[in-house]
């Protein structure tokens, strides 16, 4: 007979994920990004995502140890946000700069709010706006993937050589600017698939984010009402614009595949902490990053805009809770 | 009652005059040994009154399905006849609420019922007791709908059974064509999806029409009777017999001969789990009902009810993997409870609520509403106790309005 007998509220059985296992799919997710990562810049890539990963883990485990609390290392979302940073800061970035912006990503981020789960932001988000106040200069310096044929009408173009390049959305502001045309943008939609071009770490090639994104839509580790309301948006106001004046709005296509939106749509905007809960919400939410970053790219002075669409939108979360508030199955009932 | 007196099988030993009630009759015959608190798998304790069986008198009582074909006439028996041999033989819900059937099916003009449902869908995975007996009391079962259908006054009746019992979807259709006067009764089939035994989610399923929250199926003219309970209808008015036995499944990993098993009410689990080959060394956790909404029991004296449809017996290894590899972390607020919560509710922000005993805020995100099913808990990533937080906070609030004077 039962010597030990265990008493619990039900249920008694459960499934078998857990906060670790959910980011340890967004960490599979990257991984063929990272390889995209380290094929175009190599030696750069390597640094600064061992540089990011390593301080974010490092500056938890710091915040855990002065506030006397548990290790939270197991979950995982420390690495996550290393690696999201790296991807998203350009190849040229010094790794003190990146030290700097993980700490503040984790500590400020994060722990200062009481660690995963109670922070308002995407962490990596608030260290990449830090370091863009920061160190405007350097985050916005792009190197040219190292496989990249210098001698390419585009690159030469510049005027500065086989060092540094301009975005393709940098390109597209000067197409709205009537600076240059938009074919010259145009044509670098297929080295965009591949990620044959000038950007962040991690966001140029879009193939090699849409095979993770793919796993973790299968996996249904993530919600896929955001990405689909954040691509959505964002292609409907940018076909508009290019509908109007071909020459000077870039195909929205090349929106979609260029700058952080697609890493931002599938694995920022996603983040399960700084996104609304119910459904409504969720594609609220995704209307309106996907919104503004085509406002940020066509009416702003900055080219990007996934970074600060995220953290205004991460900022309404609370209210897009509240306003879309549940109704039971069966109705509200009278009171 | 009182000590030493002597009882019959079938005899009253418990009743009150409460509407909302049903007597408690002696499943055996022998002595009364004692009148004592003893456990309950809801009441935590309660009075009960022990029986020691008669030797002399162990006849033990078999079912009765063998007395019901497809002849069976309903026509021979009132509606108030109907109404007071169920309220007689003590029936209740079998499903599990146990709310008493007579109040369930007795006409009333301020609700008239039209559509009788039987509930045909086994409330929890692992559970097998209303799927045998819709399998070999098939014609029972029938008798029983068709008097219940007659004292509720419905017009139509629907079985609703879940979509992986086909051989029960498929004895219970021909059944139906052998039996006469069967034209309004209809089987569908339903998707098997837990929580799809429930009585709000089933008639959503079946009817495409939601009960209101808070309230109950008679508002929109539906009564749901569970199987078992059925057969128990039709055993009650056709042969007197009062309802002192029922089918329970005993199952789970560390059970030696899992199986259907047909008992006395009252039955001390430890008897029944012996009965059913006893425990394995792996046992760590006995549940009297299934393991989403079964409770898990401290006590193997503890009594077999009228409403227990399951005895669950977890290894040390499941209930691990389940609760205890994985330490309770922080809300990640990935939104799975939500996504899995039949009454659309936010158990997340509802057990936030409880925890940081906010019961006004976890009122306003309507955790009355919540049927506990466990499927927030089952889901939920960071091993947060979601339902335990929600019933917590049901009984906090139950017990704060009995403070309150009226």
């Amino acid at each position: 007979m039962l010597s030990k007998i265990t008493v619990s509220p039900g249920p008694h059985i459960s499934e078998p994920h857990s906060t670790r296992s959910i980011m340890g799919d967004v960490i599979i997710a990257l991984v063929p990004a990272m390889f995209a990562a380290i094929i175009y810049f190599r030696i750069r890539a390597f640094v600064l995502i061992g540089v990011c990963v390593g301080t974010c883990v490092a500056s938890e485990w710091l915040c855990n140890l002065i506030r006397k609390k548990p290790n939270s290392l197991d979950d995982l979302s420390a690495v996550v946000t290393g690696i999201i940073l790296a991807f998203s800061v350009p190849p040229a970035l010094p790794w003190w700069a990146a030290v700097i912006g993980s700490a503040f990503a984790v500590i400020i981020g994060k722990m200062v709010f009481g660690g995963l789960g109670a922070n308002i932001f995407n962490p990596a988000m608030v260290g990449r706006a830090f370091l863009t106040a920061s160190f405007g200069m350097l985050m916005t310096t792009w190197t040219v993937p190292v496989t990249l044929d210098t001698t390419m009408p585009e690159i030469a173009a510049t005027g500065r050589g086989a060092i540094t390049q301009a975005t393709p959305l940098a390109w597209s502001k000067q197409a709205i600017k009537k600076k240059v045309d938009t074919k010259v943008v145009a044509a670098q939609l297929d080295a965009s698939l591949i990620g044959q071009i000038g950007g962040c770490l991690g966001e140029t090639s879009s193939i090699a984010l849409l095979i993770g994104a793919l796993y973790l839509v299968l996996k249904r580790t993530i919600n896929v009402n955001i990405p689909l309301a954040v691509l959505g948006s964002a292609f409907v106001v940018a076909a508009m614009c290019h509908l109007i004046n071909p020459n000077a709005y870039i195909p929205p296509w090349l929106h979609l595949t260029t700058g952080g939106m697609l890493i931002g749509a599938f694995f920022i905007a996603t983040d399960p902490v700084t996104m609304p809960l119910s459904t409504r919400g969720m594609w609220l939410f995704g209307t309106g990053v996907g919104a503004l970053i085509m406002l940020i790219r066509i009416v702003g002075e900055y080219p990007e805009g996934v970074m600060y669409a995220i953290l205004i939108m991460n900022a309404v979360t609370p209210l897009i809770d509240r306003f879309c508030k549940l109704t039971p199955a069966g109705g509200v009932p009278n009171a | 009652m009182a000590k030493k007196d002597n009882v019959r099988a079938g005899q009253v030993v418990g009743d009150v005059d409460a509407f909302v009630s049903a007597p408690v009759h002696s499943p055996v015959s022998g002595t009364v040994k004692d009148i004592a608190l003893r456990s309950h798998p809801v009441l935590g304790r309660t009075m009960a009154v022990i029986i020691d069986t008669d030797p002399a008198d162990a006849t033990e009582k078999s079912p009765c399905a063998g007395q019901f074909g497809a002849d069976f006439d309903h026509s021979a028996y009132s509606v108030e006849q109907i109404c007071e041999a169920v309220r007689q033989a003590g029936i209740v819900g079998m499903g599990g609420a146990g709310f008493p059937t007579r109040v369930k099916i007795e006409p009333n003009p301020r609700l008239p019922k039209r559509t009788l449902i039987i509930n045909g869908c086994e409330c929890e995975p692992f559970i097998t007791c209303d799927y045998r007996i819709m399998l070999e009391w098939t014609y029972q079962i029938i008798a029983g709908v068709k008097l219940a259908c007659k004292a509720s006054g419905c017009s139509r009746v629907v079985i609703g059974i879940e979509d992986n019992k086909p051989a029960a979807i498929e004895t219970m259709c021909k059944a139906l064509e052998a039996c006469r006067g069967c034209e309004h009764i209809e089987v569908a089939p339903v998707q098997t999806k837990y929580p799809q035994g429930g009585e709000r989610q089933l008639i959503n399923s079946l009817l495409k029409r939601t009960v209101p929250t808070g309230g109950i199926p008679p508002m929109i003219g539906i009564c749901v009777l569970n199987v078992a309970t059925c057969a128990a209808i039709a055993e009650a008015v056709v042969t007197g017999a009062p309802l002192t036995h029922r089918v329970v499944t005993v199952t789970g990993e560390a059970i030696s001969k899992p199986g259907n098993y047909y008992v006395p009410v009252g039955m001390q689990v430890a008897d029944l789990i012996d009965h059913a080959g006893g425990l394995t060394e792996t046992a760590a956790k006995v549940i009297l009902g299934g393991p989403m909404m079964g409770l898990a029991i401290a006590d193997l004296s503890t009594p077999i009810t009228k409403t227990s449809g399951a005895v669950t017996v977890l290894t040390k290894e499941a209930i691990y993997k389940a609760k205890y590899e994985k330490r309770q972390t922080p809300c990640i607020r990935c939104g799975r409870c939500l996504d899995v919560c039949p009454e659309n509710l936010n158990p997340t922000k509802i057990a936030h609520a409880v925890k940081n005993n906010l019961l006004d805020v976890a009122a306003d995100y309507y955790m009355s509403a919540c049927i506990e099913c466990g499927c927030c808990s089952y889901v939920c990533p960071a091993n947060i106790e979601l339902t335990g937080y929600i019933k917590t906070g049901k009984l906090l609030v139950a017990r704060a309005k009995q403070k309150v004077p009226e």
